[in-house]
């Protein structure tokens, strides 16, 4: 069996100077080339997860840790977050804060860093040029950050990420400040790259688009780990959206019609097959 | 209520249109969802309703008065704004005193300050945090926080932009409470949002703007009907919606017991 | 910081090495504060126009220079003109105060140093890109802490800015009243302030993470820049001649205050 990309082990931990533990006796794998997808009410803990995948916990946010965190089978906390970041790539929610702000251009953004890896200057236009087209950023790379739009900027924060070739990406809530085309346009970049084999590690609210990605979802209430498995057995799992976490819709509509028997069957998880289910059941 | 919006043109750079002559009219009181893409001026529409912009050539009228013969401080009795980041409004020290500037800005007396206070702070969920710190709130009590300092001036227009960014289910719970409360109070509540199930579960009507311009408005089942012309702004319809659209159904379908209802309905016709 | 002022006929400045274009200021400046008598200033404020003129900069340059040089020389001329403990000799009399010598020369000594550090920023800064300054000096063995410092409080005061506009807007449509006189604009905009500094800090939270995950404190290697940084012929000769006159001046400075010249 191949190593796990990144293995949780009964993982809790307490932030500094408060009371109650964010995260609560987690523990999941995710294997190579895998897409998880966490997902749960705010203050569920989906961030401090976040955090301590890529190492920003315990390095930079301290406090009361138990169990741990390895990525490719070593220790997040015996590594630095410098070290971490060549494995582990970071994307959260606030593509303005992404930006390093000693770049004015896209492409020096871009560079950053390979700036800090020492990566010589050619070699750097041509990686450059490779992610900007990646990421259709090819026109935008002589313009100033800070004027572009939130989408076109998330792209820029998610390439500076890319650059560095991680082999695990984690995903922090990143499309909630843009608009649905501006999303979409970053999911369909993430979920070329899955298929390419990078792990994809995100934490999303919109379901539909949960269920239609990930392999593993992993649903956390006040920092407890509440269903951990494919969208579909854990969607399909009862009382979950009592617990505070979103379902998709199609999951409703089918389960709707289950259960008002106008059609049987299992929950369906998209768009096509709950279509399809519709029609069944109107007759057609 | 009537806001009449006529040939608006705005411009934050001369030469470039961020709206491109906007002609809208709002009338009455069912609350009114704004859609679109970013940059299709759903923002700077918005803006001009409490006179934060101003026109750079058009008319925005509101109840008979034309914006511009009052200062945006003077129109906050009238129209309150709720901006998308609350940590760009949020400026005092407890939220009580977030939920009294605004009021007290615009005059209102002590006695009903008080007694709205209480009303809107248990209608936001805030009621037990009223002594804290804005600043230590969550991120989503944070819009509460916002929502509520500017719900308590008792505005007849109340704008939201993006209120459900960074809410969960709860807090889309929430929203949809407020909601029902302005409009229960007869208070026009217009809101930009690009979450199309929250618009659909919680608007009868909707206006879509693309390039500056409206490019559709009517009750959300008419606007949601027409895929094609909504492809050219990007909305694309909720995912109810869509798998009644897919299945055939002639109408916008948007709640789950909804569409079951209309199954049964096909469902009975076809036997 | 800015790409174009100046246009084409600023290229010469802008071919410049950008690390010998901040000695030259530094030590022209310094130069000016050592000599002993503001007549090496107000001949390096004289060159400084050539060189603003010649790289077609003239008007910006002149009106900042007076904008800024005549208040404060009026400014200093009458504070320390007038009230300057090391007043000795007297050469008019306002009525309320007298003028003295001591006190009018230091005031002048002070304003052209001043006036040669401000124009010699100017020029610096219209004719050079703060990133390849940066970029140079890490090469030359700047800690990258220290360059990212300059880079980011560069980028951060326009942000703050922005943030402000925004945060007096969503204070004004809640009724408050920015309009009206500069003392009351002024009351109503001091609260405001909190909110810009905490959003600025927890920008500065979330931005260090952002840095942290970049491998900025990857310190074993030495930091490589995108930022092309330019090298000029004349690089050399005017640092020498900078260094040259710097030390003429202190010099002379140092001559005088042994007594061995009279100034």
């Amino acid at each position: 069996m191949s190593e796990a990309a990144l293995r949780v082990e009964d993982f809790s931990f307490r932030y500094r100077d408060t009371k109650r533990y964010a995260v609560r006796h987690l523990s999941f794998e995710v294997p190579q080339g895998g897409f998880l997808c966490v997902v749960g009410p705010n203050g569920s803990g989906k961030s401090t997860l976040c955090n301590a995948l890529v190492g920003l916990i315990p390095h930079h946010f301290t406090g009361k840790l138990h169990g741990t965190v390895s990525v490719f089978g070593s220790d997040v906390s015996k590594k630095t977050i410098a070290d971490l970041s060549t494995d582990i790539g970071f994307v959260f929610q606030n593509p303005f804060n992404q930006l390093s702000y000693t770049a004015n251009t896209v492409a020096e953004e871009l560079a950053y860093g390979l700036c800090n890896r020492g990566v010589p200057r050619d070699e750097m236009v041509v990686r450059v040029e490779a992610i900007a087209h990646t990421l259709r950023l090819d026109g935008l790379l002589e313009r100033n950050p800070l004027e572009l739009s939130g989408g076109q900027v998330q792209r820029v924060a998610l390439g500076s990420t890319l650059i560095l070739n991680p082999k695990i990406l984690v995903l922090d809530e990143c499309t909630t400040q843009l608009d649905p085309l501006g999303s979409e346009e970053i999911f369909d970049i993430v979920r070329a790259l899955n298929e390419d084999g990078m792990t994809v590690v995100m934490v999303d609210h919109d379901m539909e688009r949960v269920a239609r990605c990930a392999d593993t979802v992993l649903a956390l209430r006040d920092g407890n780990q509440v269903a951990l498995g494919t969208p579909r057995e854990v969607f399909g799992m009862a009382g979950l959206e009592e617990q505070g976490v979103d379902i998709p819709d199609f999951v409703r509509v089918t389960r709707a019609l289950s259960a008002s028997g106008l059609a049987d069957g299992d929950i369906e998880l998209t768009e096509g097959p709950t279509i399809e289910r519709v029609r069944e059941a109107m007759g057609r | 209520m009537k806001i009449e919006v006529k040939n608006l043109v705005h411009e934050y750079i001369p030469g470039q249109r961020a709206l491109d002559g906007v002609n809208l009219t709002i009338e009455g009181t069912e609350p009114l969802a704004i859609i679109g893409q970013n940059g299709a001026g759903k923002t700077t529409l918005v803006k001009h309703f409490d006179a934060i912009l101003r026109p750079t050539s058009g008319t925005v009228v509101i109840n008979g008065r034309d914006l511009s013969e009052l200062t945006c401080a003077q129109w906050a009795a009238q129209v309150g704004y709720v901006f998308q980041n609350p940590d760009n409004q949020l400026f005092l020290e407890t939220v009580r005193k977030e939920f009294e500037f605004g009021p007290r800005q615009v005059g209102m007396d002590e006695a009903r300050i008080e007694k709205r206070l209480k009303h809107v702070a248990e209608l936001v969920g805030l009621a037990d945090k009223l002594d804290v710190n804005p600043a230590d709130l969550s991120p989503a009590e944070k819009k509460f926080c916002a929502i509520g300092s500017v719900v308590m001036m008792d505005c007849d227009v109340v704008i939201f932009d993006e209120p459900t960014c960074g809410q969960d289910l709860e807090g889309n719970a929430r929203l949809e409470r407020i909601i029902a409360a302005l409009r229960d109070a007869g208070k026009l509540c217009i809101t930009i949002s690009h979450d199309v199930k929250f618009v659909t579960r919680c608007f009868p009507r909707a206006v879509v703007m693309c390039q500056g311009k409206v490019l559709v408005q009517g009750p959300v089942e008419e606007v949601f009907s027409q895929v094609d012309l909504l492809k050219q702004s990007f909305v694309v319809p909720p995912p109810i919606c869509r798998v009644a659209l897919g299945a055939g159904m002639s109408q916008a379908v948007f709640s789950v017991d909804d569409l079951v209802e209309r199954v049964r309905k096909e469902r009975n016709n076809c036997e | 910081m800015t790409e174009q002022a100046g246009g084409a006929r600023a290229e010469w400045l802008r071919g410049l090495n950008p690390t010998a274009k901040l000695a030259a200021v530094l030590l022209l400046g310094a130069a000016a504060m050592a000599f002993p008598s503001p007549v090496l200033g107000a001949c390096l404020i004289v060159v400084l126009f050539v060189v603003a003129a010649s790289s077609g900069m003239l008007a910006p340059f002149a009106k900042l220079m007076v904008g800024f040089g005549i208040p404060v020389t009026i400014m200093l001329l009458f504070i320390q003109g007038c009230y300057s403990p090391a007043n000795v000799t007297f050469i008019a009399d306002l009525g309320f105060a007298r003028l003295g010598l001591e006190g009018v020369m230091s005031a002048l000594q002070t304003v052209v140093t001043l006036l040669v550090f401000l124009g010699g920023f100017y020029l610096m800064n219209e004719t050079t890109y703060t990133g390849e300054l940066v970029a140079d000096l890490t090469s030359r063995g700047l800690p990258p802490k220290a360059g990212y410092l300059v880079l980011a409080s560069l980028n951060v005061v326009p942000q703050m800015r922005r943030r402000m506009a925004t945060i007096q807007e969503a204070q004004v449509s809640r009724g408050l009243d920015m309009e009206g006189s500069l003392v009351s604009r002024l009351r109503a905009t001091i609260p405001l302030l909190g909110p810009v500094i905490m959003s600025s800090l927890t920008d500065a939270e979330e931005r260090s993470m952002t840095l942290e995950t970049h491998g900025f404190h990857l310190n074993e290697v030495r930091h490589t820049s995108y930022v092309v940084v330019h090298h000029a012929r004349a690089d050399r000769p005017i640092v020498v001649i900078a260094v040259a006159l710097f030390v003429v001046s202190l010099a002379i400075r140092i001559a005088a205050l042994a007594g061995l010249i009279a100034i």
